[in-house]
């Protein structure tokens, strides 16, 4: 049974063009907090199992957004969440409107029925004009979210390469994100 | 589909959000592991006077400008239930309406004792209070020049992913609410309500400052389809 709520949540506000001082203050030049959140999702990546994403954020005028920030959330390599871990903060740069981000893949999930799905990272992305935050995820095999059954409820099956990074090697990706137009990310909400 | 007290992530009359939009409906989906976890954060990562905005970035002792207030109030779920250890960051304009960010292009003058930030995290019974100064109203490109009433960014995590939020917390009585497009943009009139900071006189006389309280609602562990089935809206 689902229980009926007493109140709403409150709603959800742009976090506008100056994010930056309040959630990566030091590219403002604002050094006080004794450190930063999420400037890698996990301490001491070694060399063999770092992975290196970057990407875009493009909008419906087909132009990066230079004022983006993305919240990445992740599992360690055995699909195994933790709440010490895992959680990156990037942002777009203000001229390229690129990210970058540097972290481990993550491995696959085992849903209460025991069957898998595949590995992914959330991204959050919150920006000026964005009135509530866009919620998407990078998947890595494009067969594997083919053959998924939470997929397959929707007629998306064209859509679903946008779940896809560009592989550069196997340790390089880039993931774009388009807000509108024929490549259209696909969002999620729940 | 569309939840009643959340913005419309499409509304015209706030002019960016028409390109930063998407045109398809997001996938509704159930939540998996992702969703309900999420990063915990501990006071041990905060500083004596992070939740102190009048002092935190002072130069020699010396305090930032402008009307001292407090800001406080409960985390709580959507059954009242408090959310202890939720990290609350604020960011604000200083009392002219300048931001100290290189990307803000107006010409009002930065305070040097007021950086414009802040962090803390709420205690068990869902509690936070931090101190500030009363920033100002900004103009910004719209529809032609408008005005941002005078407002605050919070940014809260709760203990999953699923319960995210960044918001902002206006001032009773500001005009300017009225006319927002940011606030316009969430289509339940009492929703918007949610997002004004009530004057506090109740603490005043200990504070010696102006208090504002500012209730914030987390979400749970729900889906937004089930939801719209009960309240059959
Ligand atoms: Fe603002």
């Amino acid at each position: 049974m689902v229980k009926v709520k007493n109140f709403i949540d409150t709603p959800s506000q742009t976090a506008g063009p100056f994010l930056h001082i309040g959630c990566t203050p030091s590219i403002t030049g604002i050094n006080i907090f004794k450190d930063e959140l999420g400037s890698t999702p996990f301490t001491d990546i070694s060399l063999n199992e770092e992975i290196n994403i970057k990407g875009k954020i493009y909008d419906g005028n087909n132009e990066p957004i230079i004022d983006a920030m993305i919240e990445t959330w992740q599992c360690d390599e055995n699909g195994k969440y933790f709440n010490y871990q895992g959680f990156s903060r990037r942002v777009t740069d203000f001229k390229t409107g690129e990210y970058q981000l540097k972290t481990i893949r993550p491995g696959n999930q085992i849903n209460v029925d025991g069957t898998i799905f595949p590995s992914y990272i959330l991204f959050w992305i919150v920006a000026r004009g964005m009135n509530s935050p866009l919620i998407t995820r990078m998947y890595f095999d494009e067969n594997e979210i083919k053959s998924d059954l939470m997929f397959k409820n929707f007629n998306i099956q064209d859509r679903l390469k946008t779940l896809i990074p560009y592989t550069e090697d196997k340790k390089n990706f880039v993931f774009d994100i388009h807000l509108q137009g024929k490549k259209e990310t696909i969002f999620f909400e729940f | 589909m569309i939840k009643k007290h959340q913005p419309l992530r499409r509304f015209p009359d706030y002019k960016s959000s028409i390109v930063r939009s998407p045109e398809n409906e997001p996938l509704l989906i159930n939540f998996s592991n992702s969703e309900i976890t999420g990063p915990l954060f501990n006071k041990n990562i905060l500083n004596e006077n992070d939740n102190n905005l009048i002092l935190n970035f002072s130069k020699n002792g010396e305090k930032a400008l402008g009307q001292e207030i407090f800001v406080h109030g409960f985390v709580t779920d959507e059954n009242g239930n408090p959310l202890k250890d939720v990290l609350i960051e604020v960011w604000q304009a200083n009392a002219g309406g300048k931001y100290r960010h290189q990307n803000d292009p107006s010409n009002i003058k930065l305070d040097e004792n007021f950086g414009g930030c802040g962090r803390f995290i709420t205690s068990s019974d869902g509690y936070y209070i931090f101190k500030t100064i009363q920033p100002g109203a900004y103009p910004y490109p719209n529809r032609g020049i408008e005005w941002r009433p005078k407002h605050i960014h919070f940014s809260l995590f709760g203990s999953m992913f699923l319960q995210r939020l960044i918001t902002q917390m206006y001032f009773e009585g500001d005009p300017l609410i009225k006319s927002c497009p940011m606030v316009n943009s969430i289509p339940d009139i009492n929703a918007r309500k949610l997002l004004v900071g009530k004057l506090d006189l109740s603490k005043t006389d200990e504070e010696k400052i102006l208090g504002y309280r500012f209730d914030i609602i987390l979400r749970g562990k729900h889906q937004t389809y089930f939801e719209n089935k009960i309240e059959g809206s």
